[in-house]
């Protein structure tokens, strides 16, 4: 097993964080340990091994990465209760660096940890969007409170007529400043990824190409027009060059289905037709002379009749 | 004026609930081992009332905070057993540190942080922080996250009564290492082959147990008379 402690990622994205802590405290070091430890450690035991001390650290590696990455959300969320930095921002044109803090801090987020950061930056009496400066509505609840009637524009009823009429709980009105702003941080968070940032792989890009709403909707805008044609669809096709084949296999390479062993895939398979049957029609079952006597089931004789057909006897059967 | 008696009604109801939860964190205290006077454990109410509450006859939780220094005796349960690496270790338990956070509502990391920071500060050794609301699940990980110190948290409501007073609660004592030591040889055990009580258990939150203590456990027994347990901190 490589030594592979001080080369995690979560470890080394942040290291100012990691350097104030460990220079309060001299905390136990959990970088790998040194062959010499490990000896040291194995001699005081006899009934273990080495396999078992490399199976133990690998599952500590891991507790350890979890940990970290959940310091490194606690850390984010703390920090995003300070945006947007400029009492005046406007949630709909947000700058640009707060922007980019934004999505580069929401990167190991999980829908449940997005609505941590809501329910601390409503705590402290903000808008549950990020990038919004604004107070959250704060309605007086009555002593039945707890729901209240949600109007929608003119028109907006049924038929066309009137407005239609939501009932919401008011904890889901309260936690932003307006509709705009909970539309806003809603349609970040579908864009979030359950898996928890130590489990997702390399490729995952689902939670790291995040996009503010208005951005979502420029680009919406500006789709149709390119996909219009079916002579751009098919350009499209070809410059992503799918009969390709060395792009193909740098495909392959990435997702990890290559091996030197097999070229085309994981599992060797060859299709082996059955030669059998289709060459040979079957045809109607012919007339044949021992079939006119009887006692034959569309030709096959049973054995005893058969017998008794070649010492000669009379056929009980054929007499009946 | 029946404004004002509504308002002194519920004045009066919170200051005898907070009374009580007051009461709970000082029975809390001595069990554990800190030192704590007589005359604390028994306040009455309406010293209770004469100490704390404001002018409008609210309590005002800014003014209750408590500190306790730990007895020889819970010194001697913290400390570990002399081994070669640390022939002469000290004891792993100090002065404890009780707030009371006034914010009615949304207590998340803000007011933890500012907490952390106090204890932290004042180099106390464990700290308790009393809220009247839950708090956020960050502001949670942030309490437990403090590097070299231990700080825990309680619900007003959760100390209202004190649990291990009741009669179906058996009487749990902390076995110091030594005790620990001496029960493992006794039955030619390992710690692990014990049984198990999580460190989430309410008990163990009052005793403010860590993980690898171990707790006895004393019931009653119809055959026995006493029957004695024990279980492994996890």
């Amino acid at each position: 097993m490589a030594q592979s402690g001080p080369s995690h990622a979560l470890k080394t994205s942040l290291p100012e964080t990691y350097a104030a802590v460990n220079a309060q405290q001299p905390r136990p070091s959990y970088l790998y340990p040194t062959q010499e430890e490990q000896d040291k450690y194995l001699e005081g035991r006899p009934g273990a091994t080495q396999q078992h001390l490399e199976v133990a650290l690998e599952h500590a590696q891991q507790i350890q990465t979890q940990k970290d990455a959940e310091d490194i959300i606690l850390n984010s969320i703390l920090e995003l209760l300070e945006l947007p930095s400029s009492p005046t921002a406007d949630p709909a044109a947000p700058s640009q660096e707060d922007t980019i803090k934004f999505k580069y801090a929401l990167a190991p987020f999980r829908p449940s940890d997005y609505d941590n950061l809501i329910l601390e930056r409503n705590f402290e009496d903000s808008c549950g969007y990020t990038l919004c400066p604004r107070k959250y509505r704060k309605q007086n609840r009555g002593p039945g409170g707890g729901f209240q009637f949600k109007y929608g524009p003119k028109g907006s009823g049924p038929g066309g007529r009137g407005r239609s009429v939501d009932i919401v709980s008011e904890d889901r009105v309260e936690k932003w400043c307006s509709d705009a702003c909970a539309e806003r941080a809603l349609w970040i968070r579908v864009q979030l990824s359950e898996k928890p940032v130590w489990e997702r792989r390399a490729g995952d890009t689902r939670g790291t190409n995040i996009l503010l709403l208005e951005e979502a909707r420029a680009k919406r805008l500006k789709a149709p027009a390119a996909t219009s044609s079916v002579s751009s669809v098919v350009d499209d096709l070809q410059s992503m060059g799918l009969g390709n084949r060395d792009r193909s296999r740098e495909l392959a390479l990435e997702r990890g289905d290559t091996s030197t062993i097999r070229p085309d895939g994981r599992v060797n398979v060859n299709i082996r037709e059955n030669q059998s049957g289709s060459q040979r029609v079957p045809g109607a079952p012919q007339m044949r002379p021992e079939d006119a006597t009887g006692g034959s089931i569309e030709g096959y004789v049973p054995r005893e009749h058969r017998n008794v057909d070649q010492d000669g006897d009379i056929d009980l059967l054929d007499q009946i | 004026m029946d404004g004002d008696s509504a308002h002194s009604m519920e004045a009066e109801r919170e200051m005898t609930r907070l009374w009580r939860t007051f009461r709970t964190v000082y029975e809390l205290l001595a069990d554990r081992g800190y030192e704590v006077s007589d005359n604390e454990l028994v306040l009455p109410l309406e010293d209770f009332r004469a100490k704390y509450a404001d002018p409008l006859g609210y309590p005002d939780r800014t003014k209750m905070k408590i500190q306790a220094r730990p007895t020889d005796t819970m010194k001697l349960k913290y400390t570990a057993l002399p081994s070669k690496a640390n022939p002469n270790p000290q004891p792993d338990c100090g002065t404890i540190y009780v707030d009371f956070c006034p914010d009615s509502s949304g207590v998340g990391t803000k007011q933890v942080r500012a907490f952390n920071h106090l204890v932290d500060e004042n180099n106390f050794h464990t700290g308790i922080f009393i809220t009247q609301t839950p708090i956020s699940p960050s502001a949670v990980r942030l309490l437990s996250g403090v590097p070299g110190r231990i700080c825990e948290h309680f619900q007003e409501q959760d100390l209202l009564v004190n649990i291990t007073r009741h009669e179906l609660v058996p009487k749990h004592v902390l076995l110091s290492p030594e005790e620990k030591a001496k029960l493992l040889e006794r039955y030619r055990l390992k710690e692990s082959q014990l049984p198990r009580i999580q460190i989430s258990d309410p008990v163990a939150r009052y005793l403010g147990l860590r993980r690898g203590q171990v707790v006895k456990i004393i019931r009653k027994s119809e055959t026995a008379g006493r029957y004695a347990s024990y279980r492994w901190v996890i």
